[in-house]
């Protein structure tokens, strides 16, 4: 048994020939471990995260989840240990109501309708909106659909989710509903964000991505302190730690 | 153009809805040959594109009015004609359902009339044969411009042909036609500019988005062979708009047959339908459309409006009655 | 409002509606779906003269939109969606068919006016039956039913897909023309040489937006199609109500309630 989740060793990858996304990327994921991909718009924080789920293939390099090899014939194996939050909510929720969407992925896995049922009841009440259950999708607050995207793949019970860009959209209440939603997940978690105060409120290590290299990897305690650091790559220390160290 | 149900007989919605199922199934068979999954997302937000495309108002120059985007030679220059067409038929399904833009029973005409000619005579026998040898600026210019223009024309003139065998008004073939081809005309001319706007700047921005214009020659149709579908597929719905309009008694025929003095002709329809029809004329409000002296026409009439507003009031009890049961059950709820 | 708007509230309207949890909602959606079509086959079958039958059929509508409790206002409203093509062919009727069925004094009724009358409530009562299935039946059942009556799934597909963007792409292209329409004081609509720029980006937002949304579904497993379920079991409500409706309806087209109502009134047999 591999208790390595993600095992990624010199991933390189171009859309076009030549122009490299990705460069010598390696890294790995522990199970139940929450990690965050920090990096500015634009550093291939995006198309690591598709190269994951095998939405696209590396070009070179070995990547392996939960010990499996990343590749064509796997895929169907990969994606149901894998699950993906989207950037934009409306993209993850095309069907007509929550409860069908919820239900869509089950569905497909070819469970019995009572194991959807069940499956559906347990992503919504871990995301604690049972009371949405029925509603249409498009009357959704941004707040909702995220809430409602994190169901449809909780419903899939994977050992990883990756999540791009969760709170681009949500108010601060929405925000930190949604913080506290994540730490309480026991599985393992792959955040790409740019939000750090997000990241170091639900991440224990982090990684930064700059140019499609890993430039940097360690405790979220140390990254996210490093000013230098964060500044040479386009971020900027996160306000709490900054509002902390004026009251001290 | 989209028709209502009132416009049609069951007769002619019958036979156009059985020819746009025949169509679908087609499409259907083609699409899923095809077999690329990554499709059906793609038809399904781009039908849901060209509906809300259709709703801006793009302003004709030199006029005060405005124009809209023409859905099937769009959906057919992106997805090709099968699958546009099926977009289509969601788009004019989900038009009828939610904003009453024709009926129910008139969406056989209405994917007819609509979808049919601009999927597939505008793509197959227009689009494709103009952009045969690589597409520029004019060639979707002129390929959109006549693509709308002949695709409106024959569903207008769908509309006054499916209208006329259904009796359903007293203009004459001459005057409707009249009235409804160059209205279409003008429509379809500023329509074709709109679309032409647009799939140039999709051609000049993304040209690998629209169908038919490089890499399509494998799975072509020859000119021929398309010919024959069509042609085909016009003999029988002819035919049988033909025969629909023999047998039934349209307001012309009636109008001659009783200014000759001839027995009205039978109705159409068989078995219980014809006894029910009977049954019904021999005691209904103007029965046989014959004159028995105008005391007994005024005497038939007022019984009629008697019996009218007795069905009103029956309503209205009802009305009462449902109310009450409401309320009772509310209260119920409440405690 | 623009037009934009009232379409994305019609929709919403519509959506809630068909969403309460009333009694007209929980029939199944197929004997709601066949009930609408047989009632509109029927009545636009009545003779073009046939006043008094015709009228009879307003029984359904009338008594199952307070069933429903329905607003019958929301109702009319559609009617202007058919109006302009009906209008045209009704108003004609009385030009070209003159000819004098009754005449009160200088008041003369000709065909042309009863089949005008009778075009009208034709037009009402299908407007008004199809109002009734779509406020009373979301689209997911309408799609249900629609596969027991075997419409292909890639179909059934679509329509979820196109009635789930629908409203998305309308307020963006809602907020696309607002955003030209600020910078352009004085304009209808949209300038034609912006034609081409303002509908096409949107376009290739929404080709870019079908890529994104295909990998999410291929991530849920997605295999080519959707599949509607309906979570009711089947209850009496379900076969009695349509045909309990059918049978009324077939009487009345076979048997004339008004004109006898009427007669048995005035006492004229005649």
């Amino acid at each position: 048994m591999n208790d390595l989740m993600i095992e990624s060793r010199d991933l390189r990858f171009a859309y076009e020939k030549g122009t490299d996304v990705l460069t010598d990327v390696s890294f790995s994921l522990a199970e139940g471990e929450k990690v965050g991909l920090i990096g500015r718009n634009g550093a291939g924080k995006s198309t690591l995260l598709k190269l994951l789920v095998g939405l696209e293939l590396p070009n070179t390099g070995t990547l392996r989840i939960r010990g499996i090899p990343v590749e064509r014939k796997t895929l169907s194996e990969i994606r149901r240990m894998i699950g993906y939050v989207f950037q934009d909510s409306d993209s993850q929720l095309f069907m007509t109501t929550v409860e069908e969407d919820v239900a869509f992925a089950p569905r497909n896995y070819g469970f019995s309708e009572e194991e959807v049922e069940k499956r559906v009841t347990d992503a919504l009440e871990k995301v604690r909106i049972p009371h949405l259950r029925k509603k249409s999708v498009y009357k959704l607050s941004g707040g909702e659909k995220k809430l409602a995207s994190l169901a449809t793949i909780l419903s899939m019970t994977p050992d990883i989710i990756l999540l791009d860009e969760p709170t681009v959209t949500l108010d601060p209440g929405n925000r930190s509903n949604l913080i506290r939603l994540l730490n309480g997940l026991d599985c393992s978690l792959f955040i790409a964000s740019h939000d750090l105060d997000f990241i170091w409120d639900t991440c224990s290590r982090v990684l930064i991505l700059s140019e499609g290299r890993i430039v940097c990897e360690g405790p979220s305690e140390e990254i996210l302190r490093n000013g230098d650091l964060l500044r040479k790559n386009g971020l900027e220390l996160p306000l709490s730690l900054i509002q902390r160290d004026r009251c001290k | 153009m989209h028709m209502a149900d009132a416009l049609v007989s069951p007769a002619v919605a019958g036979v156009m809805a059985a020819a746009s199922a025949t169509a679908a199934v087609v499409s259907v068979y083609k699409v899923s040959q095809e077999d690329n999954r990554k499709k059906i997302p793609l038809m399904g937000v781009m039908g849901a594109f060209v509906f809300a495309a259709q709703m801006i108002n793009f302003t004709i120059p030199g006029t005060g009015s405005s124009g809209h985007l023409c859905g099937g030679m769009m959906l057919s220059a992106l997805l090709g004609p099968w699958a546009g067409f099926l977009s289509m038929i969601a788009v004019l399904l989900i038009q009828c359902l939610f904003f009453a833009d024709g009926g129910l029973l008139a969406l056989g005409c209405n994917i007819w009339n609509m979808a049919f000619y601009g999927c597939f005579l505008g793509s197959l026998l227009i689009w494709r044969p103009i952009m045969k040898n690589g597409a520029s600026r004019l060639k979707i210019l002129i390929a959109s411009v006549v693509g709308c223009v002949v695709t409106l024309q024959l569903g207008a003139f769908s509309v006054v042909l499916e209208t006329l065998v259904s009796g359903i008004t007293e203009l004459p073939f001459g005057v409707f036609a009249a009235a409804m081809q160059p209205i279409h005309l003008a429509i379809g001319l500023v329509e074709g500019l709109i679309t032409a706007a647009v799939l140039i700047f999709v051609y000049e921005a993304r040209p690998e988005l629209l169908w038919g214009i490089d890499t399509q020659k494998e799975n072509r149709m020859p000119i021929g062979a398309t010919f024959g579908v069509l042609g085909g597929a016009a003999a029988v719905i002819g035919g049988g708009l033909s025969l629909l309009a023999s047998s039934l008694p349209d307001g012309l025929e009636w109008a001659i047959g009783r200014v000759a003095g001839v027995e009205e002709l039978e109705s159409a329809g068989t078995g219980a339908y014809a006894a029910a029809e009977s049954v019904q004329e021999s005691l209904s409000f103007l029965p046989d459309y014959a004159f028995k002296g105008s005391e007994s026409v005024l005497g038939t009439t007022v019984s009629g409006i008697v019996g009218a507003l007795l069905v009103l009031a029956l309503l209205i009890c009802v009305a009462f009655i449902i109310r009450a049961f409401r309320k009772k059950q509310q209260a119920s709820t409440e405690e | 409002m623009s037009r934009i708007g009232q379409a994305i509230s019609e929709i919403q309207t519509l959506e809630s509606v068909s969403r309460e949890d009333r009694w007209m909602n929980r029939i199944h959606p197929l004997s709601k779906l066949c009930l609408t079509v047989f009632y509109i086959v029927l009545t636009v079958s009545f003779s073009k003269y046939d006043l008094a039958g015709l009228f009879s059929m307003i029984l359904y509508p009338a008594i199952a939109f307070m069933t429903a409790d329905l607003s019958v206002r929301d109702a009319f409203r559609r009617l202007r969606a058919v109006l302009a093509l009906v209008a045209v062919m009704g108003i004609a009727n009385p030009f070209f068919d003159r000819t004098a069925i009754l005449s009160f004094g200088a008041f003369t009724v000709t065909g042309g006016i009863v089949s005008m009358i009778s075009l009208f409530m034709k037009a009402v009562f299908t407007v008004f039956a199809a109002y009734l299935l779509i406020a009373t039946t979301p689209m997911d059942d309408i799609c249900y039913a629609l596969r027991l009556l075997f419409v292909p799934r890639i179909l059934v597909t679509l329509l979820l897909l196109v009635y789930r963007y629908l409203t998305m792409l309308m307020k963006e292209a809602g907020r696309v023309t607002d955003a030209y329409l600020l910078r352009a004081p004085g304009q209808k609509g949209i300038h034609f040489r912006a034609w081409g720029p303002l509908a096409g980006q949107m376009l290739l937002r929404s080709a870019d937006f079908a890529g994104v949304l295909y990998e999410s579904m291929l991530l849920r497993g997605f295999t080519g199609e959707f599949r509607p379920t309906f979570r009711h079991s089947l209850k009496a409500s379900d076969l009695l109500w349509p045909l309990g409706w059918a049978s009324v309806l077939i009487l009345l087209k076979l048997f004339p309630l008004v004109s006898v109502l009427g007669r048995l009134v005035t006492g004229n047999w005649n």
